[in-house]
């Protein structure tokens, strides 16, 4: 105890906290600390004053040198994580990656792309069927308009014949042969044309093997006129023949198809005589 | 303490924040040029924060350990060449604001304080003090330098640690 005491009052321990002592005396001093609750104490209260002492005359730096110094501490350690130019760098760096979103967005514009590929072929398939009705319509509209002009012309020349005061009209009557049998003639002696009137024609219906032939009689002797059919389904109304320039009488007879060389003169059925 | 041992950022700005003050106070009353003394104060603390892990709580209070750092950088400076040099090679046309500046007694509001309290010192005591804690002699240096025996020096810096002891109780 009394070594303890006289130990403290040796000084050394003051010395010790100004660490104005040796290698050898800093390690028994620390030594005798551990041992002696005392000398620990009394180190203590030294310290604390002495922190007292220095708190007393403190100075308080300037305001500049507090991110100085500490900006220098966290360089030299090149600790770069907490250092704030260095953080803003790598937050640029975050911002430059920007190559997945356009990835994304060509994925996008790949598909939009597919999409309307599709669409437009099915828009194209579509206009084709279409186009091929509206061309099938155009022939058919083509080829009614085709028949309605040959009706037209066909027409034309029937009317041409009716406002023509050289055409002369002559009523066949039906011979003892075949009596009911009418057939009318129209004859243009100046422009050498013969048409039979078909709408009103009055005569029995030839079979496939026969034909009726139009004949003109000239100065006694038969002409070839043509042949004709009559049938069921007959629609023309006139029919143009042979042409010629001057009969007597015209006479139709039953032929074998194709027609002769001359009349059959028992199988005539029409006659009539100017 | 956990932070520090840990190198956070925290840690070094919270012991700058508590501590820069007095450890200032302490260098700037060892080196009188500003410019040098706040060189030292980074200095000092760059080597808290590097030499960290050399400190114990077991060997004293933490302030023990700064102040020592602090007071052996600021005083190791005044000894350096450098310093006396830069001391003896001011340019001619500036000796005269030097010489002022070095002689000045501007009134110092934070010395006022110490002034105080260093008058409840008795003068042998308050010459030891300076001697050792400002002017970094060691007690040896001491007593040469005052001419009187190794055991007057110790028992005069222990009883005017005493007298700041009841100064501060």
């Amino acid at each position: 105890m009394e070594d303890i005491k006289a130990y403290i009052e040796s000084g050394i321990l003051e010395l010790y906290v100004m660490g104005d002592v040796t290698p050898d005396e800093k390690l028994q001093v620390e030594e005798m600390a551990a041992k002696h609750p005392a000398i620990k104490a009394e180190l203590d209260e030294i310290e604390r004053s002495m922190e007292l002492f220095a708190e007393d005359m403190a100075v308080e730096p300037a305001t500049h040198l507090r991110n100085k110094i500490l900006n220098s501490i966290l360089t030299n350690l090149g600790n770069d994580s907490s250092f704030a130019s260095k953080d803003e760098i790598v937050k640029d760096n975050v911002v430059a990656i920007a190559t997945p979103k356009t990835n994304i967005f060509y994925k996008y514009a790949f598909a939009a792309r597919l999409a309307s590929l599709l669409a437009s072929i099915v828009a194209l398939v579509s206009m084709y069927n279409k186009l091929q009705d509206t061309n099938t319509q155009l022939a058919a509209m083509q080829l009614d308009k085709q028949h309605f002009a040959n009706q037209v012309n066909l027409v034309n020349g029937e009317l041409q014949v009716f406002q023509d005061a050289s055409f002369k009209f002559l009523k066949l009557q039906g011979t003892p042969h075949s009596p009911s049998s009418q057939l009318t003639v129209a004859w243009s002696p100046a422009k050498k044309k013969v048409w039979i009137d078909m709408h009103s024609i009055k005569m029995a219906e030839n079979d496939h093997s026969h034909q009726y032939q139009l004949w003109a009689l000239v100065g006694g002797k038969p002409v070839d006129l043509g042949v004709f059919d009559k049938t069921a389904d007959t629609t023309a109304d006139m029919k143009e023949m042979k042409s010629i320039a001057s009969a007597d009488a015209f006479a139709v007879t039953l032929e074998p198809r194709g027609g002769s060389a001359s009349p059959t003169m028992d199988q005539m059925v029409v006659i009539g005589k100017f | 303490m956990l932070a520090l041992r840990n190198r956070e950022k925290i840690a070094i700005e919270a012991l700058y924040d508590m501590y820069s003050a007095s450890l200032y106070g302490v260098i700037s009353r060892i080196i009188t040029d500003t410019a040098t003394a706040e060189d030292v104060l980074q200095e000092t603390f760059v080597k808290i924060w590097h030499s960290f892990s050399s400190y114990s709580t077991e060997k004293g209070r933490l302030f023990t350990w700064m102040v020592n750092i602090a007071r052996n950088l600021a005083i190791d400076k005044i000894r350096s060449k450098d310093f006396k040099n830069q001391n003896k090679n001011q340019e001619l046309e500036n000796n005269v604001t030097f010489i002022d500046e070095q002689r000045n007694t501007v009134y110092k509001p934070e010395l006022l304080g110490i002034k105080e309290l260093v008058q409840t010192l008795k003068p042998e005591q308050k010459s030891i003090l300076e001697l050792v804690y400002f002017k970094g002699y060691t007690h040896v240096e001491a007593a040469d330098e005052l001419g009187i025996p190794l055991g007057t020096i110790k028992t005069r810096l222990r009883m005017a640690i005493q007298q700041l002891r009841k100064h501060f109780n």
